[in-house]
């Protein structure tokens, strides 16, 4: 695939918009269903007790075909936000990071700073825009809500890992090596080995508890991995290792 | 007759499940929401728990987790109109955490019960 094409691809990507579109279309979308359900019901109840009145048992029947109608449209709010995010095209990620890092910025307390080092700028992968940016969300917060009350530095590298060249059919691939250290609560040993698990959350008034499983979950999607190192009070480092990053430009080597 | 509990917190469709279930003469308690439903399922005798997944203060994700730790027998109908995710994301999620079976909404009625009566055997 030409450098061309990958950069024309990238200038029509808003995956913070994706996001935000998919979860207002989803959001109504479930609401509408759960109210179509009840139509739906009272209709089928009345039905059964409605005896032998073909006017009545007509027009709950029509009741009913709206109601259809209407699950139709809801199947088509939810497919749209499907397809605005979940369709995989070469991503810039340091084009993801920085949007992500430019959407959570407005909201970070003060006393909190995020600091980036991007290494790898030309680094693409094959991979849903709005997956990307839900793994770096999910990462931004869960540090920011561990430096929250006494602040700190969030400090976000992408680079790629040393030795993993490979070529394949002619294209330079290499393994990218994204870090998000916090200088945070951190955790002991017990709570880093679950915290990739639903509902285990550091200080119960924070979050859903389902972010770092979404980002693990994610994570793997793409034949990566994350893994945290912590300690208990001195912050702690979440670490994705995603293979098969592919580059615009060649790097000067080769 | 078997207890069910409706974890819902749609009020209208809450009381509409409760009517069908009634109907076909099982005991039906109901909640609004995750806490409620927990605090309600330790002292009740409840055989099947249908339960929405998104819902204010506990979710029903965390209904289907802690109630498989409570009393692992109980059988699980995870219901969800979608979210941000699609209704197919929750309900996987839901499966995965231990549901019985999963039911996209709309749905009619008597497709819940028809899967109450299939979990019940």
């Amino acid at each position: 695939m030409s450098t061309r094409k990958k950069v024309k691809e990238e200038g029509g990507l808003k995956p913070a918009a994706d996001v935000q579109l998919g979860m207002l279309a989803g959001g109504i979308a479930h609401d509408l269903n759960t109210i179509i359900t009840t139509i739906y019901g009272y209709s089928e109840m009345a039905l059964e007790s409605i005896g032998n009145s073909p006017e009545a048992e007509l027009n709950i029947r029509r009741i009913i075909g709206a109601a259809d109608r209407a699950k139709m449209l809801t199947g088509q709010l939810l497919d749209l936000s499907r397809r605005t995010s979940h369709e995989k095209v070469p991503v810039r990620v340091a084009a993801v990071l920085s949007e992500t890092i430019d959407f959570i910025r407005p909201s970070v307390p003060e006393g909190i700073r995020i600091m980036s080092r991007i290494a790898a700028a030309d680094a693409y992968l094959s991979a849903v825009p709005a997956q990307l940016f839900r793994i770096f969300i999910n990462l931004i917060i869960n540090a920011i809500q561990a430096m929250s009350g006494k602040g700190g530095t969030l400090t976000v590298t992408l680079g790629y890992i040393e030795g993993s060249d490979e070529i394949i059919s002619g294209e330079l691939h290499r393994d990218l090596l994204i870090r998000f250290t916090d200088t945070g609560k951190g955790m002991d040993e017990a709570t880093a080995s679950r915290i990739f698990k639903p509902f285990v959350t550091v200080g119960r008034e924070n979050g859903t508890g389902l972010g770092l499983m979404v980002v693990s979950d994610a994570v793997k999607e793409l034949g990566g991995t994350v893994t945290v190192s912590s300690a208990a009070g001195t912050g702690s480092t979440f670490e994705l290792i995603i293979p098969g990053a592919f580059f615009g430009t060649l790097p000067e080597k080769y | 007759m078997a207890g069910v509990m409706i974890v819902e917190d749609d009020a209208a469709l809450r009381e509409l499940l409760r009517d069908t279930l009634e109907k076909r003469k099982y005991t039906v308690i109901t909640a609004a929401d995750g806490r409620e439903a927990l605090a309600k399922f330790r002292p009740s005798v409840v055989d099947v728990v249908v339960t929405d997944l998104l819902m204010p203060e506990e979710d029903g994700l965390m209904v289907i987790m802690k109630i498989r730790e409570l009393k692992p027998a109980t059988r699980l109908i995870a219901i969800s109109g979608g979210g941000m995710a699609g209704p197919g994301s929750y309900l996987l999620m839901a499966s995965k955490l231990g549901a019985d079976a999963v039911i996209s909404k709309p749905f009619l009625p008597s497709e819940l019960v028809q899967k109450v009566k299939e979990l019940l055997g």
